[in-house]
């Protein structure tokens, strides 16, 4: 009797939730959508003692805080940087890496008052620090001072900041444009500074990365001035190079440690592929049904689940469908939460905290938490189609796990060719190493920016260098044009403007949105949305989410960088329809490209919105249109392009369709070449096919095939003359595609060898980019076509 | 409007050249590159080495003129660009951290590498930003005959002048909120006024001119510094240091906010200490902004002096044309606006003297609120 009580009671008890059931059963129901599953397995920790010298305060205040021994990396980090020794701690998400440089830098200020600068890519990551330091702060009552310096910090704070912040926690463009420019105002600072500490160096790539290398040479000149030579601590997630990258940044010998000592339980990843549901079509279902069913199935299961979603608008969507299973008593909390840009800090905040203490089930994010946001241990991870790379899929796994229970990642593909190509070969995800991080600061036109806002800070004398660069002929430019004035040995500033204004680090325009909520008469904001994503989610009819709740905008101010919305009730979303058209306003510069032509010039690319869909919730149906009338998104940018005559193509290929493809695939590897000549971002190096005449041009349908698309109306695809364009996606050009008109015979070349030595037999996203599944077995492999078209262009 | 056309705009705009100013390349090119169809840009392959190991001499940094429609402006760059690198005295450029880039060093003749490099190197910064190097470089030998320069050069680039003008009053003054209550000897008053070099703050703008009026053996004494170069500066920032004792009570119109920081940095930059740190600072700007708010169009200096001292000045050079003022001297030796700033200036200060004594505590406000 009694041991049937017992047996009652213990049935009675919910399971505990465990993963390892989950992924049993996704297994088993769902064996033919999982085309790859491999585990990473767990790891013990390692671990070492809290230095000996460690200041006592800081000693007492760790193990007020219950950390009373070190991971066998932080250790290591500890006696690198004391040491004096430029370091780079590369270690996955939620590993303690902040405790890697809160430990000697917080020692240091303990013990002789040194200071510390933190960078961070974002003000919430800033805050997050910051929010850190004081608790470690109160725990041992160590009388630090820490404080964010930002475009937000008010201006009675900043002198005091200035003068007594023990560690200053700021941004690189804050850096660039409110501080060094002022570094008088900051001279007790910099006599005394004696770390800098950059976090999240994997997201300095490419111009950005550039960018900042520069911001940190002339934070070099300056900390000479001042006679201090801080000791660099950067961080990074996995990347293929972090030290070459380090290095890269600061131009200094860094000493990497990427050994975690943290433990982490095994790992499961999944490699799922959305049922086919019309086999006449090859249609499957979409990656968001897979996505909000797995997500179901695990919080069901008591697990706690992120689900990384592709856009914002997505986000939304995600959020809508778990609420609608999880949250329909709105007399409790809300166990489904969203997160990503464009929320009010505070909302941010907020849901942080409750991801934290665990109220929260499921959680709708962007790439926003890629970077390293405190959210708590989780169970499952969903991806909604590929990141884009392998690090970043990697970054977004890493969210994942606990120490003592196996933890899920499952990437759902969408139907995307690169998406296809990944479930299909499951061993080329798990092998591919982690991308590289590459970055180009002595390219000129970057570094002319940044020479000109050094001389603005501390005059150039005769000998000086900058970084490695030896600037003399960027000063004689600048005297040119009268910005400095040569007297003697010395190139003083003598123009009356503030040069680090006109410099931005990151291509992004300024002006953000602000969403107004004018229901029943409020005026309440409750949301931001950047400039360049403002065109296509808050047009006049667009339906805008928060938390899932939808607003109707009802008027959009765009110069005033108001939307006013009012709460709403549709059972429909919105989405924009875009396109993007690309136009040669001047050639600067042309030669033969074996039976075509390169040219190198100024192109125009517009960007507009023309008009948006309604989208029923659940029956994704097309209910409806609606016009949008905003201004063009403009872009006047340098670029280089290729093109051949038709004749040319018309010889070569049997069907103008075979042409196209071989042409999509020349363009793929001629941009993977070019992107890797100049050290540049996917984001930094555009690609278009279209036209000569730009009247039309080349996409990828949903099927991987080329389609040509009217730019403009009556545009005549019979007659057409392909051209590939590379651009640099930033106004005015940076100065990639310069360099690369003049090498372009060297690009055919090594695309022709890159495509040539790649193993793969039909193509593959390494080299021409993801090809169907049809296109593998075919006689005539667009990986031979592109070589053709490549072959074209080099001439014999 | 061409993108790079634009980014030398920017330039130019901080150079304080007025846009219309620099109409670059635009026009001449524009027609050239409608005029080259393919077969023109044919004629270009012939023109410009295209074969791959020509190609690899391309590289960023090589000596190879790149080829411009406009040629001609191109060959101009290369030949202008040699005169003021041989003047400079820079041939040292670059030539290790260009050879690690290049290896198509072996194409030239060793000896001229550096220079030709050097060179290729402006010809293409200045045909990335579309420069054109002969019109910037305009000889600096005035062709009018200037005026000379007014006072004393005390030290390598940097004169002072004094003047003195008859004081009526010599009683203590009671300057607005002032501390204590009680009048402070006239002695003790030093009204000061700096010429930047523009508005934009941060550490690349200077003071090129210091004012100051001050009474001193009963007479209202007006003493100006100003840099005919930027070597003077240092001997300047210690000049006015020596105009000042520590009981000295500096008077300024908005100099709280921006002469004082701004001078604060250039003691800095030459690390000199700041020798108005822990002075007393009246500045007469805000009790002026209480007082005469609303009550005329605004609380310019200027416009104060006009209504309430009643002051008129003829000829005055505005304050924001000081800096463009002084650029056409160091450039060009233009003395002709270099002296209406220093006349300005002495205006400003002497009218600040004469404020102060206007606002004097001690005398009825019903007498300074009804002058008008």
């Amino acid at each position: 009797m009694s041991t049937d009580l017992a047996r009652l009671i213990a049935e009675r008890q919910p399971a505990p939730p465990d993963p390892a059931r989950l992924l049993a059963r996704l297994a088993r129901r769902y064996a033919d959508r999982i085309t790859g599953h491999f585990t990473v397995p767990a790891r013990e920790g390692r671990y070492a003692e809290l230095p000996a010298e460690l200041a006592p305060a800081l000693r007492t205040a760790l193990q007020t805080r219950g950390i009373r021994q070190l991971y066998s990396h932080q250790a290591q980090a500890w006696e690198s940087v004391r040491a004096g020794r430029h370091t780079v701690v590369v270690t996955p998400t939620a590993s303690g890496k902040s405790l890697c440089y809160t430990l000697p830098v917080v020692d240091a200020a303990l013990r002789t008052r040194a200071k510390a600068l933190y960078l961070f890519p974002t003000k919430a990551l800033a805050q997050d620090q910051v929010a850190e330091l004081l608790e470690l702060n109160r725990a041992g009552d160590l009388g630090l001072r820490a404080h964010t310096f930002d475009g937000d910090t008010p201006g009675d704070a900043r002198q005091a900041i200035r003068l007594h912040g023990d560690i200053v926690v700021s941004n690189p463009d804050m850096l660039h444009q409110g501080v060094l420019p002022h570094h008088t105002k900051w001279a007790q600072f910099f006599e005394n500074l004696r770390y800098v500490v950059i976090d999240e160096i994997h997201s300095y790539r490419g111009v950005f990365g550039s960018h900042l290398a520069n911001v940190l040479r002339r934070l070099a000149r300056i900390c000479a001035f001042y006679g201090t030579q801080p000791t660099f601590i950067l961080c990074s997630a996995t990347i293929g190079n972090p030290r070459e990258h380090a290095e890269a940044l600061i131009g200094q010998p860094v000493n990497a440690i990427s050994e975690s000592g943290a433990p982490v339980g095994e790992k499961h990843v999944l490699l799922w592929n959305p049922p086919v549901i019309n086999a006449d079509l090859g249609l499957r279902a979409s990656a968001r049904s897979q996505v909000t069913r797995i997500a179901r199935a695990a919080i069901r299961a008591g697990l706690k689940a992120l689900l990384f979603a592709p856009s914002r608008l997505m986000v939304e969507v995600l959020t809508k469908y778990l609420k609608d299973v999880f949250d329909h008593d709105p007399r409790k909390p809300a166990r489904i939460h969203a997160y990503r840009g464009g929320y009010l800090p505070t909302e941010r905040r907020r849901t942080e905290q409750l991801m934290r203490s665990g109220a929260v089930d499921g959680l709708v994010s962007t790439s926003a938490l890629e970077l390293g946001v405190d959210i708590g241990a989780l169970d499952v991870v969903l991806l909604q189609g590929y990141p884009g790379s392998i690090a970043a899929t990697w970054q977004r796994f890493g969210r994942a796990g606990r120490r003592q229970q196996a933890a899920i990642g499952v990437l759902v593909a969408s139907s995307q060719p690169l998406d296809q190509y990944i479930v299909r070969h499951p061993e080329f995800f798990r092998d591919a190493p982690p991308e590289q991080a590459r970055i180009a600061p002595d390219q000129p036109l970057i570094l002319l920016d940044h020479i000109r806002c050094a001389a603005f800070e501390l005059p150039f004398v005769d000998g000086d260098g900058f970084g490695p660069v030896e600037p003399a002929a960027y000063l004689q430019v600048l005297a040119d044009s009268d910005v400095v004035h040569r007297e003697g040995q010395r190139w003083e500033w003598i123009a009356d403007a503030y040069p680090a204004n006109a410099v931005n680090l990151r291509a992004v325009a300024d002006g953000n949105f602000v969403v107004v909520d004018r229901s029943d008469g409020r005026q309440a904001i409750i949301a931001e949305v950047d400039y360049s994503s403002a065109a296509l989610t808050l047009y006049e009819g667009a339906i805008h989410m928060v938390q899932s709740l939808p607003y109707q905008v009802e008027k959009l101010d765009w110069d005033g960088r108001k939307a006013y919305v009012t709460r709403t009730n549709v059972d429909y979303y919105t989405d924009a329809i875009d396109y993007t058209r690309l136009k040669v306003l001047e050639r600067f510069d042309g030669v033969r490209a074996g039976q075509g032509n390169a040219y190198h010039g100024e192109v125009h690319v517009v960007r507009r919105v023309a008009g948006y869909k309604k989208i029923r919730y659940y029956t994704h149906e097309n209910i409806g249109y609606g016009p949008v009338t905003l201004p063009d998104q403009e872009l006047h940018t340098t670029a280089l392009w290729w093109q051949l005559p038709q004749e040319a193509l018309d010889e070569a290929f049997a069907s103008r369709q075979d042409a196209l493809d071989g042409f999509l695939g020349a363009a793929t590897a001629l941009h993977t070449v070019a992107s890797v000549r100049v050290m540049a971002e996917a984001r930094d190096l555009m690609k278009s096919v279209g036209s000569g005449d730009a009247s039309a041009f080349v996409e990828r349908d949903q099927r991987g095939r080329g389609q040509w698309r009217a730019a403009e109306a009556g545009a005549d695809a019979e007659r057409f003359t392909p051209t590939v364009y590379l651009y640099d996606n930033y106004p005015g050009g940076v100065g990639l595609s310069d360099p690369l008109f003049r090498v372009q015979a060297e690009l055919v070349r090594e695309a022709a060898a890159l495509v040539d030595a790649c193993s793969c037999r039909a193509g593959c996203p390494a080299c021409i980019g993801p090809v169907l599944a049809a296109a593998e077995d075919a006689a005539a492999t667009p990986k031979a076509q592109a070589l053709r078209v490549l072959a074209l262009l080099r001439g014999p | 409007m061409s993108a790079l056309v634009e980014k030398l705009q920017r330039l130019r705009r901080e150079a304080g050249v007025r846009q219309d100013a620099a109409s670059p390349r635009g026009g001449a090119v524009a027609a050239a590159a409608s005029a080259v169809p393919v077969a023109a840009d044919m004629a270009g392959a012939r023109r410009r080495p295209d074969s791959p190991d020509a190609a690899a001499t391309q590289m960023p940094g090589a000596a190879g003129s790149p080829a411009l429609p406009a040629g001609s402006a191109d060959a101009g760059a290369v030949g202008a660009g040699r005169r003021p690198l041989a003047a400079a005295g820079t041939t040292k450029l670059a030539a290790g951290e260009l050879a690690s880039r290049d290896a198509a060093a072996a194409a030239l003749p060793s000896a001229a590498m550096p220079v030709a490099r050097a060179v290729a190197e402006l010809a293409r910064l200045r045909r990335l930003l579309d420069l054109r190097p002969a019109r910037s470089l305009a000889p600096r030998t005035a062709p009018a005959p200037e005026p000379p320069l007014s006072g004393d050069c005390i030290a390598p680039g940097l004169y002072a002048i004094e003047r003195r003008y008859a004081a009526v009053a010599t009683a203590p003054l009671l300057p607005p909120r002032w501390c204590d209550g009680a009048p402070v000897a006239r002695e003790r008053f030093l009204c000061f006024d700096t010429e930047t070099t523009g508005l934009a703050g941060g550490s690349g703008t200077r003071a090129f001119m210091i004012g100051a009026a001050d009474w001193h053996g009963g007479e209202l004494r007006v003493r100006q510094l100003y840099l005919t170069a930027m070597a003077g500066e240092a001997a300047m920032l210690d000049a006015f240091a020596a105009w000042l004792r520590p009981d000295t009570v500096l008077v300024s119109y908005n100099g709280r906010s921006y002469d004082a920081p701004l001078l604060a940095t250039r003691y800095r930059l030459q690390r000199l200490a700041d020798p108005l740190r822990g002075l007393a600072h009246v500045d007469l700007l805000h009790p002026v902004r209480r007082v005469y708010r609303g009550r005329w169009e605004n609380c310019r200096l200027a416009t104060i002096e006009r209504n309430v001292l009643r002051i008129v000045r003829d000829d005055d050079l505005p304050g924001s044309e000081a800096p463009a003022a002084w650029r056409s001297y160091l450039r060009a030796g233009k003395t002709t606006d270099l002296l209406r700033v220093l006349e300005h200036n002495r205006q400003d200060v002497a009218t600040l003297a004469r404020l102060l004594e206007h606002m004097d505590q001690n005398a009825t406000p019903a007498a300074w609120l009804t002058s008008a």
